[in-house]
């Protein structure tokens, strides 16, 4: 059977099993409800906390 | 006399170094409290065998004038999420993690101050938990210790070590410090190296200890600090010239109160104690501001979103062959619910904390700390799972961590600090948060705050006919 595209579950790799899915997502709708609120903020161009920083490399003495 | 299990740090330290005291004698007097009291407290998971050995070695080394320090010979308690030499770390899971035992960065810096540890301390799985199961709270056993690193709040209120280990993702050493009567100091995020600590979430986790004044904990947290290559979020500074700021007073200080988010919802008696620390603080000549940052309301969905997708991601493998089917069920739900923030929702959270940030770097341009609640309840029972405050019902753990988490988005240093107790006699908790790197105004105004009260919290009274 040819892998369904739309199945969000798989694309978003939620190998959950179903009961524990659904409890998950039951406990999940009131923070759901808090991130909105960060999706609301305007941000405008700021840069998020973490950043990338290379890693230097240290020398072997001698 | 006063028993040696009753003293705070920098008293004891004085009685080791001149050998009034020696360190197998101190360590005694915490080990039989522990052997009377713990089994109805269970704030150990293990006691060190090896302990024994240390105080006898700290007190040779004493007598022969090698004394290294205000810690040398001090038995101090550690959260069994620090790795150490001398002790198995399970980070309060049944499910084995097959841990290295060697000390980490913060551990090897107290071990070399000549700190003597005595035990592992209970803490909620995976330090993902307000409640630390089943530990109980020293002043009413019917009652919770806080958490995480509940075992460490109760080690330190009953008595069992001269301080405890702690760590806070979100409140995790300022929460059971608030609900057990004893202080709890969380750092600058990076002045600790975390290396040897098993992660939860590795942008907000932060070490620090518990312990019965700010004197003491401000001791042990300038021993833990400093560099950590193993640590990426290590900043390589040490806490310099703490000691300066113990008996400085508040004199001239400015201390901001942010009425939105701090205030809001709280319990009657935690508030008027607040507001009793705050007229204490400008009768010793602080001036006291008030300020507002509206865009907190957001911040329970960015600490959410952080913690919950790391959490998540350190836990990938149990999450993969399936042992995340034996944590507790309440640890079990928040691993897999961090499966359910998306990318966008992490790196949004992100962006907000540098936004909250460069909000509160500006307000402390003209403010030297913030003075809040700790939590806006008193400990609650066992098995509680919702609380009415001003006539509206929330879960207790929504509530728990209400005040802390906003200091750790900020990675700001934040101290909670005794101060009265309710009705029900139970303690409450003052917190002061400062700008970051400028623990010395926190611990400036923590202790105004302790000497309002009338100096430490004492250890808490256990009834002599528990087993």
């Amino acid at each position: 059977m040819t892998p369904d595209p739309t199945d969000l579950l798989k694309l978003l790799g939620l190998h959950l099993p179903p009961d524990r899915l659904e409890d998950a997502l039951r406990a999940f709708e009131e923070i759901r409800a808090e991130i909105e609120k960060l999706h609301a903020l305007d941000l405008a161009d700021l840069h998020p906390a973490v950043v990338f920083r290379p890693i230097e490399a240290e020398k072997r003495d001698g | 006399m006063a028993e040696l299990w009753s003293l705070p740090i920098t008293e004891l330290s004085e009685r080791l170094r001149s050998g009034r005291t020696s360190p197998v004698e101190l360590l005694d007097a915490y080990l039989d409290r522990i052997d009377r009291h713990d089994p109805a407290l269970a704030a150990f998971v293990h006691i060190n065998a090896a302990a024994r050995a240390a105080a006898e070695e700290a007190h040779a080394a004493i007598r022969e004038g090698g004394w290294k320090g205000p810690l040398h010979g001090i038995p101090i308690a550690v959260k069994d999420n620090y790795l150490t030499a001398d002790m198995p770390t399970r980070a309060g899971s049944e499910v084995p993690l097959d841990l290295p035992q060697e000390d980490g960065a913060a551990v090897a810096r107290l071990r070399a101050a000549g700190a003597v540890f005595i035990g592992k301390t209970r803490m909620h799985e995976f330090a993902w938990g307000m409640e630390t199961p089943p530990a109980r709270n020293p002043h009413d056993a019917d009652r919770v210790p806080g958490g995480s690193s509940g075992g460490s709040g109760v080690a330190v209120a009953a008595g069992f070590a001269a301080a405890a280990l702690g760590s806070d993702t979100g409140g995790s050493i300022r929460i059971p410090a608030s609900l057990c009567g004893c202080v709890g100091l969380k750092p600058t995020f990076g002045l600790i190296g975390r290396s040897g600590i098993v992660p939860h979430s590795w942008s907000l986790d932060h070490a620090g200890p518990l312990a019965a004044s700010v004197a003491d904990a401000a001791l042990v947290a300038a021993v833990m600090a400093g560099s950590d290559r193993d640590d990426p979020g290590s900043a390589r500074r040490a806490a310099d010239g703490w000691s300066g700021a113990l008996g400085a007073g508040v004199q001239g200080m400015t201390v901001g109160v942010c009425r939105t988010h701090f205030f809001e919802g709280l319990d009657a008696e935690v508030e008027a104690s607040i507001e009793a620390a705050i007229r204490g603080l400008a009768a010793a000549g602080a001036r006291v501001v008030e300020f507002e940052v509206p865009e907190l309301s957001a911040a329970l969905g960015a600490i959410f979103a952080v913690e919950l997708a790391s959490s998540a991601t350190y836990h990938l493998p149990r999450l993969r062959d399936g042992s995340v089917a034996r944590f507790a069920p309440d640890v079990r739900l928040l691993v897999e619910m961090g499966r359910l923030v998306s990318a966008v929702d992490y790196l949004q959270a992100e962006r907000y904390r540098r936004h909250l940030g460069q909000r509160f770097a500006a307000i402390f341009r003209d403010v030297d700390a913030v003075v809040s609640p700790t939590m806006p309840l008193t400990a609650w029972r066992v098995g509680q799972r919702e609380v009415t405050i001003g006539g509206r019902s929330e879960s207790v753990l929504a509530v728990s961590w209400r005040l802390t988490h906003p200091w750790n988005l900020l990675g700001a240093p934040a101290i909670s600090v005794p101060f009265g107790v309710d009705r029900a006699k139970l303690p409450i908790g003052v917190q002061v948060a400062a700008a970051p790197w400028n623990e010395k105004a926190m611990l400036r105004v923590a202790t105004g705050i302790e000497a309002c009260g009338g100096g430490p919290a004492a250890r808490c009274a256990l009834p002599e006919n528990r087993p």
